[in-house]
């Protein structure tokens, strides 16, 4: 029964892990309307520039963030400006961004197979870091400390973001701009430029998640994948466009990947995973929180 | 001369060099390279069906040729069928399969859609890597199955060299191409096409699109099982991640997408164009730059999408047409 | 026998109650107009009419016979079209393929929805455009267009959704004249319609609703001269010619 309890606690934590990475994927999709597919990848190279980061300087893996946040801050907001700006002027009049889809999918193509020509296939691990393998002892349970950082981190990233969108200037025209584009723009917020930055943020998100995930997880350049259809199956879950869905649906996913091994076979688990994915496509598409589009 | 004949000459030498070809090529290098090609060309023409006819953008036609595969393969090692039965086995299979996925996911909105094919294609293949038995049939696994040539012939589908092969699926391909043409000028081609411009408005006109996509699915998806089918005979050797691979959707997609969905002469023309490029960087950059070929594809990917959304048969087809207009309009050209 | 049916007809958007206990009926041959201020339920009723949400309650029969739930293109297959306020031709085809996705709703063979198409964008003067794409077309002929394509699927009673809207006198004249040639062909017509010239012009009877309900209907001068209408309508020019 402890055990249970152990994998539950420990399943929720990293479960807000995986809400942190799918944060960014929901506020795009909420912002400007589509689901990035490159989003695993560039959790990817939040990743990878944290692991440089403290692989050249030694530092603790946490202060990575100074440098993380800001350079993939910068890298999403020109990414949007550059290479996907010109698809949304092209295709202002269809309902559905279609195109934005593939060419987010051909980014994901792109940046997980530079970062394999630069860096290589090989599996890295920052060995020396204070928080690899530590465990916190809790009435006969052992939660993983890495992970309970990564889970204060998922809230105070979650909390930050709500509050900025909540209390700032700049929060009220993203939202806006995402309630409804064409009115926000008559009052005079720049569309492109808010789309920029929401985009900037939720790229920044995956980077802050990627601190959290180096302290104890491989660094690969195909790591992006696998976070990339969970944060699918998370977003859709917890609802496009609610930060609160995204961090539940990642807790849900979390606890499920680490109770369910108790009985079952831990690949049964992935199929799991999928299975109540697709059940909540078909049945509430919605998500748990989320809210109703006309599309 | 009209321009109907014209169009038909100028497709008539293309016809006779595909079909001469093993004659004067005899290196079994080139011609499996060949062979695969037209295998991706018919894969994307076939996937052009619902990705391009229908508007929608399915992402995991893998799962179907995975079940073209093993159905065939399974049933052949284990009850001795012969495989040309299993492909009819395999392709009734995979269009139930892609009805009852298109009953649902018909319904929603593109993103959610290509979100649901991934799911359904992912969840295929970790559902076959993890168990070894379905029922009476043996998976095998994440191992797979293979294949060996000892029963030779047409009857076992089963060559010694490639060229049988090649007719095979140049055969299979002429077929396709026909298929896709006539039906881009059948009712069924233009109310598909319709539903996938401005479905209210093609409702409104007495079209019901959901049925239609669900038509488009089931022909697509049977299709798609035969070549599952022809590559486990080709290749001898199947397991989840070679034909349930994420990878092999996304290709067929990006080749289709970069040619020209929704046009007859897209897919092949991006194939065309493609394959080579990933030919040729596996076996020279293959170990230098790997990779190296996707990245070209994903470049490829965003300025076509960026520039001629269409695919790049749009300026060439416009080309074609005009200098076809031109002849057409020549007197002098008395046929 | 009516040609078409409103009893009762409620729709209901949450707590917003768009349409509210309309009643209404069309014979054979005529041309009933629908008028009220913007929101007041006109395109909620033709939607519920047409098959694209099924009506809160009320009964809405064709020919006879009861239609609450059926889907748009069984609608259209038993003889009612409609077009759109806000046009939706297929953008990236050809004037004539537009028109011959609805010509398939009376036949099977291309050649023969071709010919069919052919003859409505000859009756409608758009047959030098045949091979434009529908994106390429100015607001006048996209809005011709979709008529076309309504048309081509042979209806009994065909509704117009704000026709006009966006075209300048000249052309608005033209729909008129379009319209009445198209009841003298049999179709009977259910208009939308703003603009007060032209729906006075053309209609055999008026009907105007506010705020989903029917405040007045009668023909055209009846409706013109009453006073709730006049009320609804402060604010608004229109002259009755």
């Amino acid at each position: 029964m402890l055990y249970i309890l152990e994998d539950t606690i420990n399943g929720i934590l990293m479960g807000s892990i995986y809400g942190l990475t799918a944060l960014g994927l929901t506020l795009i999709f909420g912002v400007l309307k589509v689901i990035n597919f490159a989003h695993g990848s560039l959790l990817m190279v939040g990743m990878y520039v944290a692991y440089w980061a403290v692989a050249l300087t030694g530092l603790h893996p946490y202060l990575a963030l100074i440098l993380v946040v800001p350079v993939m801050y910068l890298f999403g907001y020109y990414l949007q400006d550059i290479v996907i700006k010109p698809i949304f002027k092209a295709e202002r009049e269809v309902r559905e961004p279609i195109t934005v889809i593939i060419v987010t999918t051909g980014l994901w193509y792109i940046l997980d197979n530079v970062t394999l020509l630069l860096f290589g296939p090989q599996y890295r691990t920052i060995q020396a870091n204070p928080l690899r393998g530590k465990m916190l002892e809790l009435g006969g349970m052992l939660i993983s400390v890495p992970k309970l950082w990564g889970f204060v981190t998922a809230l105070i990233t979650a909390a930050s973001i709500y509050w900025f969108l909540q209390r700032t200037r700049l929060g009220r025209a993203i939202r806006a701009t995402s309630l409804d584009r064409d009115a926000a723009s008559l009052m005079g917020i720049k569309q492109y430029k808010v789309y920029n930055i929401a985009f900037g943020i939720g790229t920044a998100t995956a980077g802050i998640a990627g601190v959290t995930l180096v302290p104890f997880y491989n660094v690969f350049p195909s790591v992006g994948v696998l976070f990339d259809i969970k944060g699918f199956i998370i977003v859709v879950l917890g609802g496009l466009g609610s930060m609160g869905g995204a961090l539940l649906g990642g807790m849900i996913i979390g606890v499920i990947e680490s109770v369910g091994p108790q009985f079952m076979a831990a690949t049964w688990t992935e199929a799991i995973v999928y299975g109540l994915f697709l059940v909540f496509l078909f049945v509430k598409p919605s998500g748990l929180f989320g809210v109703r589009y006309d599309w | 001369m009209k321009q109907q004949r014209l169009e038909v000459l100028s497709l008539l030498p293309v016809v006779v060099i595909a079909f001469g070809l093993p004659l004067v090529l005899h290196s079994p290098t080139y011609l499996h390279i060949i062979i695969l090609l037209y295998f991706y060309a018919y894969l994307t023409t076939s996937w052009n069906l619902v990705g391009g006819f229908a508007g929608v953008l399915p992402l995991g036609h893998a799962a179907f040729v995975g079940i073209g595969a093993y159905s065939s393969t399974v049933l052949s090692l284990q009850y001795g069928i012969s495989p040309w039965l299993g492909m009819i086995v395999g392709g009734v299979l995979a269009t139930l399969v892609g009805v009852i996925i298109g009953l649902p996911t018909f319904k929603m909105r593109g993103a959610y859609f290509a979100l649901a094919t991934i799911a359904f294609a992912e969840g295929l293949r970790v559902m076959v890597e993890n168990i070894d038995y379905l029922g009476p049939f043996n998976l095998n696994g994440p191992r797979g199955l293979e294949i060996s040539p000892l029963n030779v012939g047409l009857a076992n589908f089963m060559f010694t060299t490639k060229e049988p092969y090649y007719y095979i699926v140049l055969v299979m391909l002429v077929g396709v191409l026909a298929l896709t043409y006539l039906i881009s000028r059948s009712k069924l081609g233009y109310y598909l096409q319709a539903g996938g411009e401005e479905p209210e408005a093609a409702m409104s006109l007495g079209v019901n699109v959901a049925r239609c996509k669900l038509i488009a699915m089931a022909m697509s998806s049977f299709l798609t099982a035969l070549a599952g089918t022809f590559y486990a005979q080709f290749t001898l050797y199947i397991h989840p991640k070679s034909v349930i691979s994420l990878d092999l959707s996304f290709e067929i997609a990006f080749i289709a997408l970069i040619g020209g969905r929704g046009s007859i002469a897209g897919p092949i023309l991006g194939a065309l164009l493609l394959r080579p490029v990933s030919d040729l960087s596996r076996i020279y950059f293959g170990a230098t730059l790997p990779g190296l070929h996707l990245i070209i594809f994903g470049i490829v990917l965003i300025l076509v999408m960026i520039y001629q959304p269409r695919g790049l048969q749009e300026p060439l087809t416009r080309a074609y047409n005009k200098l076809l207009e031109r002849l057409a309009a020549r007197p002098a050209v008395g046929v | 026998m009516k040609m078409l049916e409103v009893r009762d007809l409620v729709k209901d958007f949450g707590g917003l109650r768009a349409v509210d206990n309309l009643t209404l009926a069309l014979d054979e041959g005529e041309i009933l107009g629908l008028i009220g201020p913007n929101g007041a339920g006109k395109s909620t009723a033709f939607n519920c009419i047409a098959g694209v949400y099924p009506p809160t309650t009320g009964e809405i029969s064709f020919k006879g016979e009861k239609i609450n739930n059926e889907r748009p293109w069984n609608l259209c297959k038993r003889g009612l079209a409609r077009t759109f306020q806000i046009v939706k031709p297929f953008p990236s085809k050809t004037v004539l393929y537009n028109v011959v996705v609805g010509s398939f709703a009376t036949t099977e063979k291309k050649p023969e929805a071709e010919r069919k198409a052919l003859d409505i964008l000859h009756y409608l003067h758009l047959e030098d455009k045949k091979d434009v794409l529908a994106r390429n077309l100015t607001i006048a002929d996209r809005k011709r267009l979709e008529i076309a394509r309504a048309l081509a699927t042979e209806p009994k009673l065909l509704l117009l959704d704000e026709v006009m809207a966006g075209l300048r006198p000249t052309e608005v004249d033209e729909m008129v004249r379009i319209i009445k040639d198209l009841r003298d062909k049999g179709v009977t017509l259910f208009i939308i319609e703003h603009i007060m010239r032209a729906i006075m012009a053309v209609s055999d009877r008026v009907v105007v609703i506010h705020f989903g309900q029917k405040i007045a209907e009668g023909t055209p001068q009846t409706v013109a001269a009453d006073e709730r209408v006049i009320k609804a309508y402060l604010g608004e020019e229109y002259g009755v010619s």
